[in-house]
This record gives structure tokens, sequence and C-alpha cells, in this order.
């Protein structure tokens, strides 16, 4: 056996990583006092599953991922588990975080592109992340790298190559290789495609739903676009100013949601007309994400919700899951069905923008 | 498309004048306890430069006598004479009070025109760009060559060594710098969407500038001067120190050049440490005041 | 031209804009100047009253510098721009000014686009105050009028800074301030890809009731080919600087022709359950405008490329529905060379 098939042997074996995030509640320190970006949030990524997190900006989708990589800045109060294959790491020291980054989890996020030295090759990029973490020789190193740039679908003579000889699209993909490099169990990818057009978007997704496929690794997907989510992901989670609103199975999620906030994101989310069938209206949410500084009493969808009542503005619904899995966050839950079909007519949400 | 006027009850359509942005750059630098430090040393400083001819017991030319009528050399502090005398019998407290006013001219007229000047050149050259900027960059790059100290030295000694001709000198000196950092700034105000919007409504080149480009980089403005006002003062002082400075006028340096060329810098402690001291906390107020303002201002070390 | 729905108000007649790179000092020297960047390369659109024409392709396919070159930021370096039939392309001082006037620009950003140093109410009244529009009074009066159209309380929000608005309010003050100066013809450059899901449609609908309100004539331009069918009547295709696809949004969306234009529906992912994309695996990434490849431009990356393609470029012949399609596969020119090849149909359709 040659070394690489030796290493890439060794690396095979590593397990996919099993993540359960518990009662995860994040509040970042301004001089205003806490805001409470994550509120109580736990899931868990069974090993060689896919979650996709999904939510508008700001509510605190990257906050969770940066929490489980501890990337979270000084002044932040972290509370909860983390469990990584039933090892809690939240919390771990600098030492102990190396054994864990890149090895056991690595991250790709949507500036990451913009992240590479612009003075190194790409190649000896990939070489040095690799080499930080196993003592193997560096044509070894470039052996590997070579080989994970054939991954993501570019060719190894451009290992050599300098990041601003290559388009956008490009740098995500080495970045992309760069952290399948070690095969971690677990990958995090925060918006990988955000701000790329669509063309890019679709072969850098298609990249990402192959190394699913073929090395089986645990990941969590983090995007707004729920279309990709739905394609890539067996769960997803819906998030709404830094609580989970609703998760489960995507087909049930995203066909059937049970919680408002879900029924409007599905109805805002621009779709290709569907040959001999009408296409839906596009409608938007009203109003705007409550300040977290001063989160309002009762459901944080209130102040944005059709549907809401005197309970939803005087008490916060548990998130509660049935039996198939299905959890909502939403003290009508039952109601789905109903409210389902009158969120599809834009008046529903017509008349709560006019109560606004 | 209006024929008539239409009625409205909308108030009138106000914004931030000048006075207000500046109320508002002054609240910021109060948020800061550094820049606040700061700003009550200059203020003190200040009071100290107007107040100078009041304060000084004597005239600074002032030949101090002993009894027996000869010149009170080297005399340590004593209750007529606090911060003691120099090796000519001059009244160290009143050279010292008196410097004051030489540092506070020098530095805010040389700042004044310093930043007058990189202001028109770095707006110039950064916002209209091409051919004009090429020119600008190019003399601010031949301007740039030229070392400092050097320059100054044979500036001053060909020009003569008066108040005015530092000013001039130390002006020469730093407009250059300022010119490109402020050029940079503008560079990037003028890609901002709301630029490249005024110029597609139709908007002069006049109306830009004023209106999107100098409210926006003021900040980089002021910091050039607040700088600008401490390397004015270091300048002259170094100037002074070499035997270059104004004879018919008392500055810091020029103290310490005297007490240097009479051999006393080690022994007069009492001479060479008020126009140390005042240079130090001069400059260091500057900065302190530049740095809080910065961090103030900042939006990205600041959090709403 | 075969559409003659609604009187033209903006239409572009083989436009070109082409840039200058920059020579290093070093070639400058030794005369020699870069190739140009053809960002736009023989472009003929037109743009009628109360219609909305969307423009979609792929970043850096030259959608904005048409945006731009439409509005006369940029001087066109060949061909035309007419406004209500007259010229526009080469306008110098008043004359620009007052085209300026008619012709306005809503840009992606929401963030930058506005200036945080001025409140709501100054930065609509700019434009006017840049024409020298009315007395105080009058001017309020029209600042109340744009602000009512894109349905923000003027009496509330008249003060505030961009700092307090969302995303979404404030691409509604831009477009606000575009209005207020009551042009005839808008280009709206990718104004809610910035945006937010959840609010995009309201940005959407906006654009949509003010051009049936006011008679607009506006150019739509987004990457995204999905958001384009919810508010335009009309679609063009872009490709490095050439209209690849041209025609009514419902027939172009429900077949399109042109093998670029499939791909671009290929990329968009779908959530219908059941549904399955066709793959069509491009090759390469997109030549540059400085290094235009002979024949066809999409040669390079079509999957149903010939010899003829790579050496004979096809123009944009108008096929019998009236859609303009710029392919050898629909100009008769592979079925003559190439007999038994045929056109591939859509084969997005679930
Ligand atoms: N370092 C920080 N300090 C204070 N607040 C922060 C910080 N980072 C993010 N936030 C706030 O936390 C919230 C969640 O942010 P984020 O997790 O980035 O959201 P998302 O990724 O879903 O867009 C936002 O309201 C954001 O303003
Ligand atoms: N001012 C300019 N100078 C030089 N090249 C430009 C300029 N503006 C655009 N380009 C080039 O022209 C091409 C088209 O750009 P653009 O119109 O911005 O594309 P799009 O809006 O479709 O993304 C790109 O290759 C871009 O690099
Ligand atoms: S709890 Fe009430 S306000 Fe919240 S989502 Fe359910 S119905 Fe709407
Ligand atoms: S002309 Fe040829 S290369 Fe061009 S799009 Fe048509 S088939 Fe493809
Ligand atoms: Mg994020
Ligand atoms: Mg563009």
């Amino acid at each position: 056996m040659t070394a690489l098939q030796d290493l890439n042997a060794r690396l095979a074996q590593k397990p996919a990583a099993r993540l359960e995030v518990k009662n995860l509640c994040v509040a970042y320190g301004t001089f205003r006092g806490p805001f409470n970006a994550i509120d109580n949030v736990s899931f868990t990524v069974e090993p060689g599953t896919t979650l996709g997190l999904v939510g508008e900006s700001g509510c605190g989708k990257s906050t969770v991922v940066k929490a489980i990589m501890n990337l979270l800045p000084e002044a932040t109060t972290v509370t909860g588990d983390v469990l990584l294959n039933g090892k809690n790491i939240l919390g771990l020291s600098d030492k102990a975080l190396q054994q864990v980054r890149w090895t056991q989890i690595s991250l790709i996020t949507q500036s990451a592109m913009n992240s590479l030295d612009p003075v190194l090759c790409i190649g000896d990029q990939i070489v040095e992340s690799i080499l930080a973490h196993e003592k193997i020789p560096y044509g070894l190193a470039w052996a590997r790298a070579a080989e994970m740039f054939a991954v993501v679908g570019l060719p190894a003579a451009r290992l050599r190559e300098f990041p601003h000889q290559f388009s956008g699209g490009m740098r995500q993909r080495a970045v992309i290789a760069m952290a399948l490099s070690l095969n971690a169990g677990m990958l995090l990818a925060d918006e990988p495609t955000t701000a790329l057009d669509p063309i890019m978007q679709d072969q850098i997704m298609t990249r990402i739903r192959g190394i699913h496929e073929h090395l089986r690794r645990s990941m969590i997907l983090v995007t707004h676009d729920i279309a990709v989510v739905s394609e890539t992901c067996e769960t997803t989670a819906v998030m709404y100013a830094g609580k989970l609103v609703e998760s489960g199975a995507t087909a049930d999620v995203l066909q059937r949601p049970r919680h408002p906030y879900t029924m409007g994101l599905q109805n805002a989310f621009p779709k290709l007309p569907v040959r001999g069938t009408s296409r839906q209206p596009l409608i938007s949410i009203p109003g705007t994400v409550p300040n977290l500084l001063m989160p309002p009493r009762g459901c944080r969808f209130a102040s944005r919700c059709p549907f809401a009542a005197a309970l939803c503005h005087a008490e916060q619904p548990e998130l509660i899951q049935s039996s198939d899995g299905h959890a909502v966050a939403c003290h009508f839950a039952e109601r789905a069905p109903e409210f389902r079909l009158a969120a599809r007519q834009a008046e529903t949400w017509r008349a709560k923008e006019a109560a606004i | 498309m209006s024929q008539s006027t239409p009625k409205t009850d909308l108030p009138p359509i106000a914004g931030k004048g000048m006075l207000a942005a500046a109320r508002e750059s002054f609240i910021l630098l109060i948020g800061d306890s550094f820049a606040v430090a700061g700003m009550v040393i200059l203020t003190i400083f200040a009071a100290i430069a107007i107040f100078a001819p009041w304060l000084a017991p004597y005239d600074p030319f002032q030949a101090m006598l002993t009894e027996s009528g000869r010149l009170l050399r080297l005399a340590p502090p004593s209750s007529a004479n606090p911060f003691g005398t120099t090796a000519f019998g001059n009244d160290v407290l009143s050279q010292f009070l008196y410097g004051f006013r030489v540092a506070f001219i020098v530095g805010l007229v040389a700042a004044f025109a310093v930043g007058i000047i990189s202001t028109v050149f770095g707006v110039v050259a950064g916002y209209f760009g091409g051919l004009i900027d090429d020119v600008l960059m190019r003399i601010t790059d031949v301007a740039l060559s030229i070392p400092t100290l050097p320059f100054s030295i044979v500036a001053v000694a060909l020009l003569g060594p008066s108040i005015e001709n530092i000013v001039l000198v130390i002006t020469l000196l730093f407009w250059r710098n300022g010119a490109r950092i402020i050029r940079s700034a503008v560079l990037t105000e003028r890609e901002r969407v709301y630029v490249k919007w005024a110029r597609a409504a139709g908007a002069s080149h006049i109306h830009i500038i004023m209106r999107h480009i100098l409210p926006n980089i003021f900040r980089v403005v002021f910091l050039w001067i607040t700088m600008s006002v401490a390397f004015a003062v270091l300048t002259e002082a170094s100037l002074s120190f070499l035997g270059l400075g104004d004879p018919t006028v008392i500055s810091w340096g020029q103290m310490l050049n005297t007490a240097f060329s009479s051999g006393s810098l080690r022994t007069a402690w009492w001479w060479v440490l008020p126009p140390s001291l005042g240079l130090i906390f001069l400059v260091s107020s500057l900065y302190l005041i530049g740095r809080g303002y910065e961090e103030q201002a900042n939006p990205r070390l600041r959090r709403r | 031209m075969t559409r003659a729905s609604t009187p033209a108000v903006v239409t572009a007649e083989n436009l070109q804009t082409h840039f200058q790179a920059r020579a290093g000092l070093v070639s400058a020297l030794a005369g020699r100047t870069p190739p140009a960047i053809r960002a736009l390369d023989g472009v003929d659109l037109t743009i009628g009253e109360r219609e909305i024409v969307g423009l979609v392709g792929e970043s850096g396919c030259g959608k904005s510098t048409l945006g731009m070159s439409l509005v006369r930021m940029y001087e066109p370096t060949g061909g035309d721009v007419l406004y209500h039939s007259e010229p526009v392309t080469h306008l110098k001082g008043r004359a620009l000014k007052q085209y300026r006037r008619e012709a306005q620009i809503i840009f992606q950003d929401p963030y930058s686009s506005l200036n945080p140093r001025l409140t709501i109410g100054q930065i609509i009244e700019e434009p006017l105050k840049i024409h020298g529009i009315g007395p105080a009074l009058e001017r309020r009066a029209l600042i109340a009028r744009a602000l009512d159209h894109v349905r923000i309380p003027a009496s509330t929000h008249l003060d505030s800074y961009p700092s307090d608005l969302s995303g979404g309010q404030r691409q509604r003050v831009a477009i606000a301030r575009a209005l207020v100066l009551e042009p005839r013809f808008i280009v709206a450059d990718e104004p809610v890809s910035m945006l937010d899901v959840s609010i995009q449609a309201s940005v959407l609908e906006l654009l949509d009731e003010l051009s049936r309100e006011l008679g607009l004539a506006v150019l739509y331009i987004s990457h995204d080919i999905a958001t384009v069918g919810y508010i335009c009547n009309h679609v063009a295709v872009m490709y490095l600087g050439q209209i690849v696809e041209e025609g009514p949004a419902e027939d172009i969306l429900a077949e399109p022709l042109h093998p670029y234009t499939q791909r671009l529906m290929a990329a968009i992912p779908n959530m219908t359950p059941g549904a399955v994309r066709s793959r069509i695996e491009l090759k390469g990434d997109v030549p540059s405008p400085q290094n235009i490849p002979p024949g066809c431009r999409f040669s390079s990356r079509c999957p149903f490329a010939t010899d003829l393609c790579t050496s004979v470029a096809p123009e944009l012949a108008t096929l019998a529905d009236g859609r303009r399609v710029r392919c050898h596969l629909y100009d008769g020119a592979i079925a003559e060379a190439y007999p038994g090849l045929t056109p591939p149909r859509a084969e997005i359709a679930a």
C-alpha cells in the first residue's frame, strides 16, 4: 500500500459524528446589556445526516455555529451543552479545542473565500492545515490536497495558483476542499453559497451533496434558501428571533409546515412556475424581527403572526414534539392545516400588515 | 407635472447642520475617558497660553539679580523663582509659561494650513481620479521623498529663523502624508452607492463633495489635524533645539537648546524638566484625543 | 421587433459599452493598449410604458452595464439609446441633466445606498434640490407623495436616519428617492437580492404597482430567474454582453429554448415534492469579456456545441411565436449542416 492510500484509509475510518445541542443559550455582552441571541435551542444531528438550519438574517443561525465551534467573542455568556459523540465540547481549553477543530468538526463560512492568504498558493494553504494536525511528510499532504481538489471538481494543476487567480466560486470550492482534507466527522457550512449567483451556487451545492453521499459525513447546512434545504437535508430546523420554532423531517417541515412563520417563509419564497398550474403569488411577512435586548413576553412571532391571539402575546409557546418527530413551538399547532390554507391567501397577511 | 403647489402638513425638512455634527463629535469624545483626560489637559494648556502674560511673574528675558547685583545664574527653585533660573539669570517659570504660546501658535497655524492643503489635494485627487490623480499623486510622491529633518534644517537656515518660516516649513512637510491618507478615504467614499446614485441623479461635483464626501471623511481630516498639531509642536521644538528657532520668542525647544548649549542639561533639572514635561503632556493629550475619537467614531469598535 | 403593446419609452439599438482597461505604466510607455472589455456588445431592447422587463444572467455578464448605460451613467461606445425615440446616447451638460430627471436607477445594496448622515427627509429632498425644484413647501409636498407611494409613513420617518430602518424600508426609501423626480423610466438593479426572502415580495409588489399606477417603464435586473416571473411581462436573458433569448415571461419560464436559459433555470433548486431537475453541467467558467470566444459566445460551455457553433456567431433570430433566440439550433443552420440533429426541448417542467 502506498503512503497515500494508507493515509486515506486511516482518515476514512473516522466515523461520522453525532452532534447533540442541548438547551443552548447565548447572550452577547453589549454595553446596553446582554443580547440574548440564542434562547434555549436544542437539536440533534444523527451520524451521516444533514440538518438544514433556516431563518431570516439576524435570527441567530451563525451564532449557533460559532457556539459549536467555540468561536464566540470573550464577553459572551454561553450555557447548555454541545455534545460531540457524547462528549461536551463547550468551554474546552484552547489546547483541547485544537484537537477538535478541523480534525473532528470543520467549518465553511460565507466569507471563507475571502480569508485565503493572498501570498500563499492554494495548495500550500491546504497542506498547512493538514500538517497542523497530521505528522506526515509534505509530499504526502500535497497528494492528499490534490485528491481533495478532485473531489470539489478543480484540476490538481491549479493547486499551485494563488487566490487572486481563482474566481469567487472556485475559491469557495477550494475552501471546501480544505475543510474536507482531514475528513472531519462533522461539517458545518454557514451560508456557503450566499452572495454567489445561482449557477455557481448550484455547482457548489452539487459538490456538497456529492460529498455527503460519498463520504457520509454529518453536516449542518445554514442557509436562508429553503429550496436548497429541501434538496439537500434530511432534517430541517427553523429558527426565529433566537428560538427554534419548528423542526423535523424536511418533507414534513417544508411541505406541511405547522408553524405560521414557516408557512410565511414558504409563501415568500420565489418558485419557478410548474406548467399547467397557476402560480401562487409571492407574499411577504409584514413587520420586522423583535429587538432581542427586550424580547417580547409571549411568542416572539406574535407581532407578525396573522393568527396571533391574546394567549400568544401573554405566554411563550413551548417547543412540543409529536410522535412523528415533528416539533413545533406554537400555541395553536393543532390548527396547522387550517392555518396553512389561510396562509396561502395574501389577504391573511395583508390584514396583519394593516394592523401593525 | 405638479401644476399647482399641493398642500402638505409635513414639517420642514431638517437635518443636522455643521454645528450639530460638531456637537455630536464632542459628545462622542466625552464618552471616552482617555479623550476626556486629553481634553482637560489641552484646555488647561490653552488657558495658560492665553493668560501667560498675566500668569508669568517676570518678563521672560528679564535678568534676575542677586542682592549683590550679580546675575542670578542657575538658581534652584525658591520662593522668588519657583522653577529656578537659567544660566543667563532668566526666570524659568516665566519662560515656560510663554512657551505655551509659541507651542499653540505653531501647532494651530501649521495644523490649519496642513489640514486645508491636504484636504484639497486628497479630495481633488481621490474624487476626480484619472489623470488629475496621477499628476497630484506624483507631486505628493516627490514631496514624500524629501527627508524631513535635513529639509527643515536647510530651509530654515536659508529662509531665516522666524516663527513664520518655521510654520511654513512644517506645512510643506506635513501636507503630503495627509494628502495620501485623505485621498484613500475619499477613494472609499467615492465608491459608496449613494455617491453613484447622486451622479445618476445629475448632481454636480461640488454638490457631491460638499454633501456626501466631506461630511463622511470629516473623521479622517479631524484625526489628521490633531496629529499634525502634535507633529508641528515637536518639529518646532526640534528645530529650536538645533538652534534654528526664532530668537525673538521663547519656546520650549529653545529653552532646552539654551540649557544644552550652556552645558547645564544634566545639572539644572528645574530648567530642563518643565519644557520637556510640557511637550510630553501636550503631545500625549493630542494623541489621547485622536485615539478616543477614532475609537468612538468607528462603528466597528462601538456596538449600538 | 414584433412587440407593440405599449408605446416605447426606452430603446437600446445595437448598444455597445466597452471599457478600456487601464494599461500599466510600462505597456503605456510602450504604446500597447490592453484589449477592450466588451461588457456590452450589441444589445437591442425596448421597454414600453407600464412595462417591466426582466434582465437575467450570471454575474459579470453585463446586466449592470446595460442598466447604467440606459440611464446614461456610462456613455455607450457604440449604438444608440433612444428615449421616446430621441437619441440620448451622447447627451452632455444641461440636456443630460434633464434626461437624468426622466431616468432613475435603484441599486442593490440597501445598506450603502443611503447616506448615513442624512435624514430620510433630506435624502428624498436631495434630487429635488439638485434639479432646483420648487420652494421648500412644494418640495415637502412632493416628498410626502413619494413616501406615500412607497408606503412609509412620513409623519414618523421623516426625521429618522437610515440606521433606524430595516433593509426593506431602506430599499423603499431608495425607491421613493428615485420616484420624487417623477421619472418615466426606472432601472432596478437587483433591488431585492440583498433583502431577506420574507420581505422581498413586498418590494417586488411595490415595483409592480408603481409601474401600473404611474405608467413607469421598468428594467428589473436580477441574477435569479425565479423572481423575474412574478412581476415581469417580458424577459431578456444575457450572456457575455449579448442578449441570447428574449420573449414574454410566461413563454420563457415555461419553455426556455436557448441552452443557456435552460441551464439558468436548471440551476434553481426546486422544492416542489417529486420534481426532478434536469442536470445540465456546464464546462468551465464564463469567458472574460476581454477575450471573447469566436463563433457563438456560449460555445465554450454549451453541451450542444457543434463545429458550426465555434466558427459562426448566431444572430438573434425571431421565431414564429415572436420569441427571439440566438442559437444555431433554432435558426436552421445546424439542421442544414447536420441533418438529423433536433433542437433540445425544455427538460425543465416537471
Ligand atoms: N459579536 C456580537 N455582539 C453582539 N451582538 C451580536 C454579535 N454577533 C451577532 N450579534 C447579533 O446576534 C443576532 C444573531 O446574529 P447571527 O447569529 O449572525 O444571525 P444569522 O446568522 O441568523 O443572520 C443578530 O441580531 C446580531 O446582530
Ligand atoms: N467601470 C468598469 N470598468 C471596467 N470593467 C468593467 C466596469 N464595469 C463593469 N466592468 C466589467 O464588465 C463586465 C460586466 O459587468 P457588470 O455589468 O457589472 O455585470 P453584471 O451586472 O451582470 O454582474 C464584467 O466583466 C466587469 O468586470
Ligand atoms: S403562538 Fe400564536 S403568535 Fe406564535 S406562531 Fe403560534 S399562533 Fe402565531
Ligand atoms: S449556437 Fe451552438 S454553442 Fe451556441 S448556444 Fe446554440 S448550440 Fe450552443
Ligand atoms: Mg449568518
Ligand atoms: Mg450587477
